[in-house]
């Protein structure tokens, strides 16, 4: 072959071809007679360009176009074929490219029968624009219900592409597309080889037809409901569909009739079901899949699709195993105990060297496995340590953390593990997340703190990353004072001022220092104050430096001391990081005239930012894969989602308030509590509230939307009153001056706490929605001047206890329960809870509730049947509540629940109690 | 419209030198009339959206996929939210790319085909340079694999009958002169070329 051979002394033929010089050879096109051959190896040069990425300029692009089109004097199979494929390939680029419709559409008539009929039925489509869909109707017509599938296909596929931009016109090809897809054709045996000899069209018995024509049937059909039905019911049935890919097709559209109308939802499952048979594993995974995703799926209706999907999991093809996981890591987000049963099959594969499906197998078995599964997780996963790359181990590491916060009696094996891999190699990404992963278990398991922090004093001593050095020297500082022996830290530390670098050494004399301000032993005071003594001499400023300030205030009064080195008070960094942002990219010249004020950053407790934590870590379970995407009807965004949008969300309102000179003057906001929904959403009027909590005043905020068409509201206020006005006071009422359609609007509406900062009014407010509402003039876009003024109400809420208690965390919930028990009230409840159909449901509905967070890993029920809830929190005014919620499960009764709230102030465990009754 | 009735599930095919990540085969597929047709436009699903529209964004992605998956047999991963399936023949990688929803399946059988086809177009010798020699072929035979997204054919006997052979050498015998040492020279290449043509099909 001479196109061959020319690449034969250069072995990267690539780069040999360039553009302009085939754009120079392309006059060979226009030399007469056509030497077919030559023609088609430029043609497989500029095909060759456009694959490997190169563009060629709109003009060039219409001088080859037209060029090529000269081809079509001649008459050889092979050449045209290859026209028809570049001409497809150089449509997008070139202009006016409708002028060869009427020389293509020759190739696509019924009378030819040569091998390019189909790839000049694909061509087609590309040149014809909108204006012109009508005049190829006739050849699409007949092309469809040809006999040969290959011509049949393309030109199903065709009209396909031709939807966006002539609907009405592709719609007319309803009855010959049915035809398609109904006829299961057999057109002879075919010939093996090669046919390009005879140019003829080579038959074949594909049946990839019938799967275009569902694709195409479904784009016709799909606002009539009843022709969907009818058009699964009629080819769902056995051997009516030979094509696997086809009855993909009817598997999701039966999925979606079933989720979208409730009566369809038995015969559909049906049909499913039936499917999990196929004879092929693409329709099984799909028809599994489907039932997976469907809503409020029943254990015994999934049971089924779980146990063919369990039987793939031993598949040798990866292929098929990784499917066949990735289904059920979705899955077991929702029901973990249905896929309970293919753990053991699940386990094999964690160690597969397809690293995808290995992770998989990990995040599964993390959300389905039980505490006494763990150990055996463990060991299995030490085993394979060695063998795995950097990041793969990461994924590990991540995944134990979640593990260790969800069952923290099992800390012990997973800190030895943990440190086991420390002492291996490995870079310091991965050193991190172990590091980290041991910081967690110090934060929120305290059984493992002391010897935790053992093993990471040992890291310290041999660690070649400075950057952790100095994290761990911090941790050390801030942990290793309130344990029982705090002489062996300071052993530790002082070594390193002995033999690091300088930044280590700072860090290590800060660390130091906290150790000896405040000490109440004299004799560990006095051997810190020689130790930093000595690190005056340092040759460096900065350890210098902070070793004479630090010996300084160890010699003030201690209670100053303290404050400045152990405050535990931090700013909440996301509203500082947008606070700052905010300041610095500000247009207004006049914004940098007076400095930032840092007095605005609200102020969180380390309690609080641990709580967000935990609550952001523990959801967090599949850390370095995208959260799986859940079926467009299962839009409830995870719980890892909920909680960082729920914080940004109160910022978010914080600032808009803070721009309102009304409410200004009432400080900063001490919670906002989650939307509550006042009406549904399809009414005329939508309308939810938000309840802030100031030190002396409530405001509530409306949001409201008006979704009439063509109706402007105007001056729109609402008319909350609350049930019982002797603890709450009208302040003022900001109304919305103007809410178009589906424009949101914000109205407030402020209280006065009459009995001043401490009390904590509860009651139920009705609101009356006033509002002029005005009709737009469809011919000026202008509201009519005269409206009429109108009321529209809406559901009344509560403003309950829950709405003054901010979750907190603590690591030790005895002793917070006695500590607030010794010194406050208590409160008692026992309450049936018939809506709730598991124990995991109402513990997580009613920590919700409570606004309260679950404490040592009570948030995750182990037990079925019985499960203990310990929550913690504190008001808004900073006294503790603390609740112990234990619960019983019978199917017939479902859950009862006896709920014990003890609180530091008095009154608020009667009404945090209330607000749940 | 749910997702998962588009027809178009393929993202995009690439064949890439596993040695120099140089391209040899790439197509990123957006459905055609997308840009021209109603913004509004009925057919695509999120599926169909190119996710890759420049070239920069295509090499660095093509890149990462190649890091991730050299000297690989997993034939499939997750990677930046979409199912790549793979396959590696000599100095050649082939993919697959295809939405986070769709049937992992049907996106296989398409690397499969794509791979059986070359194996019977070329024999036993599917690599760089046999696919470079015959990239005429392998265009084709892409071709009639997918077509802007949507799935076409799957079976490998098909779609090789469907890819027609380059014609025989252009020269026409009326105009050769049997008895110059041009049209004896002329003739003898012809031989040969048909010779090296008929070796090279195997018959």
């Amino acid at each position: 072959m001479s196109y061959g051979k020319k690449d034969e002394d250069a072995d990267t033929g690539l780069v040999k071809i360039d553009r302009t010089q085939v754009f120079q050879e392309a006059r060979l096109f226009n030399t007469s007679p056509i030497q077919p051959r030559r023609c088609r190896i430029l043609l497989t040069k500029i095909a060759l360009l456009l694959y490997t990425g190169e563009k060629f300029p709109t003009t060039e692009a219409t001088t080859l176009f037209f060029g090529i089109s000269k081809l079509f004097q001649n008459k050889d199979a092979s050449l045209r074929q290859m026209v028809h494929l570049v001409i497809k390939e150089l449509a997008s680029s070139a202009e006016d490219i409708i002028m060869v419709t009427s020389t293509i559409m020759k190739d696509t008539g019924g009378s030819t029968d040569s091998i390019y009929r189909p790839n000049a039925i694909r061509a087609l489509c590309r040149i014809i624009d909108a204006t012109t869909v009508q005049s190829i109707e006739r050849v699409m017509k007949t092309a469809i219900v040809d006999k040969n599938p290959s011509v049949s296909s393309s030109a199903l596929v065709s009209s396909y592409h031709l939807l966006p931009i002539a609907r009405d016109v592709v719609r007319r090809w309803q009855s010959e597309t049915q035809e398609a897809a109904a006829s299961t054709k057999s057109s002879g045996g075919f010939s093996l080889g090669f046919s390009s000899s005879s140019g003829n069209l080579p038959v074949n018995n594909s049946t990839m037809a019938q799967y275009h024509a569902i694709g195409l049937l479904y784009q016709m059909r799909m606002h009539d409901r009843m022709a969907l039905v009818k058009m699964v019911q009629q080819f769902g049935v056995a051997g009516a569909m030979k094509n696997p890919a086809a009855i993909v097709m009817l598997v999701r559209l039966a999925a979606q009739l079933a989720e979208e109308d409730h009566q369809l939802r038995k015969p559909m499952m049906q049909l499913l079901d039936g499917w999990l048979r196929h004879k092929s594993e693409m329709v099984n995974f799909e028809a599994a899949k489907s039932i997976c995703d469907m809503r409020d799926v029943s254990d015994a209706e999934v049971s089924q699709a779980v146990h063919v999907l369990q039987l793939f999991l031993s598949s040798p093809r990866a292929v098929t195993k990784f499917t066949a996981l990735r289904i059920l890591h979705n899955f077991a987000s929702f029901k973990p105990h249905v896929v309970n049963v293919c753990n053991p099959d699940i386990e094999l594969l964690i160690s597969n060297s397809n690293r995808s499906i290995a992770t998989f197998a990990i995040t599964t078995l993390l959300k389905t496995g039980n505490e006494a599964s763990v150990d055996r997780l463990m060991k299995q996963i030490s085993g394979f340590m060695s063998e795995i790359t950097d990041e793969f181990k990461i994924t590990i590491v991540e995944a134990i953390r979640t593990l260790c916060l969800k069952f923290p009696s099992k800390q012990a094996g997973m800190l030895q593990f943990l440190s086991g891999i420390l002492r291996d190699e490995g870079g310091y990404e991965f050193k991190r997340a172990v590091v980290e992963s041991m910081f967690d278990l110090i934060k929120f398991v305290p059984d493992s703190k002391e010897e935790a922090l053992a093993h990471l004093c040992e890291f310290i001593e041999d660690c070649e990353f400075t950057k952790l050095a100095v994290r761990i020297l911090h941790l050390l500082g801030v942990e290793g004072p309130k344990t029982s022996q705090p002489t062996k830290y300071i052993r530790y530390i002082y070594n390193r001022v002995v033999l690091e670098n300088a930044i280590v050494r700072a860090a290590a004399v800060t660390a130091l220092a906290k150790f000896g301000v405040g000490q109440k032993d004299p004799e560990v005071k006095r051997s810190v104050d020689v130790l930093l003594t000595r690190c005056l001499d340092d040759v460096d400023d900065e350890v210098r430096d902070r070793a004479a300030l630090n010996l300084r205030l160890m010699h003030e009064e201690d209670e100053l001391a303290t404050r400045f080195v152990k405050n535990d008070d931090m700013f909440a960094l996301s509203a500082f990081e947008q606070q700052l942002v905010m300041y610095v990219t500000s247009d207004d010249r006049s914004a940098f005239d007076t400095a930032f004020d840092i007095s605005k950053i609200p102020v969180v407790t380390r309690e609080q930012a641990d709580a967000e934590d935990r609550t952001k870590k523990l959801t967090a379970s599949t850390p370095s894969l995208k959260p799986p995407k859940l079926g467009p009807s299962k839009a409830a965004p995870s719980a890892a989602e909920a909680a960082a949008s729920a914080s940004a969300a109160a910022q978010q309102y914080a600032q808009e308030l803070m721009q309102i000179p009304e409410i200004k003057p009432f400080g900063h906001v001490l919670k906002s509590s989650p939307l509550v929904e006042l009406t549904e959403a399809e009414t005329e009027y939508v309308v939810a509230v938000v309840k802030h909590i100031f030190k002396e005043h409530i405001v509530l905020q409306y949001e409201v939307k008006n979704t009439l068409p063509a109706t402007v509201l105007e001056n729109v206020s609402v008319l909350a009153t609350p049930s019982d006005d002797e603890e709450l006071e009208d302040a003022f009422v900001i109304p919305a001056e103007k809410l178009g359609t589906d424009v949101p609007g914000k109205i407030y509406v402020a209280f006065r706490k009459v009995n001043g900062e401490g009390s904590l009014p509860v009651s139920t407010f009705s609101n009356i929605l006033k509002f002029t509402s005005k009709e737009i003039d469809p011919t000026t876009n202008e509201p009519e001047d005269v409206g009429y003024d109108d009321e529209y109400e809406v559901s009344d809420f509560d403003l309950s206890g829950s709405d003054y208690v901010i979750p907190i965390f603590a690591s030790n919930f005895a002793h917070v329960w006695e500590q607030v028990g010794a010194q406050g009230d208590e409160a008692e409840e026992t309450l049936q809870l018939s809506g709730m159909k598991s124990i995991p449901e109402a513990t997580e509905q009613l920590a919700k509730a409570l606004s309260l967070q679950p404490l040592e890993g009570t948030d995750v029920p182990v037990n079925q049947t019985t499960h203990t809830l310990k929550l913690l929190g504190k008001t808004v005014s900073g006294g503790r509540v603390v609740a112990n919620v234990r619960m019983a499960f019978s199917s017939k009764t479902g859950v009862t629940t006896k709920i014990t709230v003890r609180s530091e102030e008095e009154g608020v465990a009667a009404l945090v109690v209330g607000s749940v009754a | 419209m749910s997702p998962g009735m588009s027809l178009y599930s393929v993202n995009a095919i690439l064949i890439l030198s596993s040695e120099d990540g140089s391209r040899i085969f790439t197509k990123y597929y957006t459905p055609p009339h997308q840009a021209a047709g109603h913004p509004s436009g009925t057919a695509p699903g999120p599926s169909s959206q190119n996710p890759y529209p420049d070239k920069t964004s295509q090499t660095r992605f093509e890149k990462a996929l190649l890091a991730k998956t050299a000297k690989q047999t997993g034939d499939i991963l997750l990677f930046d939210s979409r199912i790549v399936l793979y396959k590696m023949e000599s100095d050649v990688a082939l993919y697959v790319v295809g939405s986070l929803d769709d049937n992992e399946i049907l996106l296989y059988n398409v690397l499969l085909a794509l791979r059986d086809s070359l194996h019977l177009l070329f024999k036993q010798s599917v690599d760089k340079r046999t696919i470079i020699e015959n990239y005429d072929l392998v265009s084709l035979a892409i071709d009639e694999i997918c077509d802007d997204g949507v799935v076409l054919e799957t079976d490998p006997t098909i779609i090789v009958q469907r890819c027609s052979k380059a014609p025989s050498q252009d020269v026409s015998l009326g105009r050769i002169d049997p008895f110059s040492e041009q049209g004896v020279n002329n003739l003898a290449q012809l031989g040969k070329a048909k010779l090296t043509d008929w070796l090279r099909q195997g018959l």
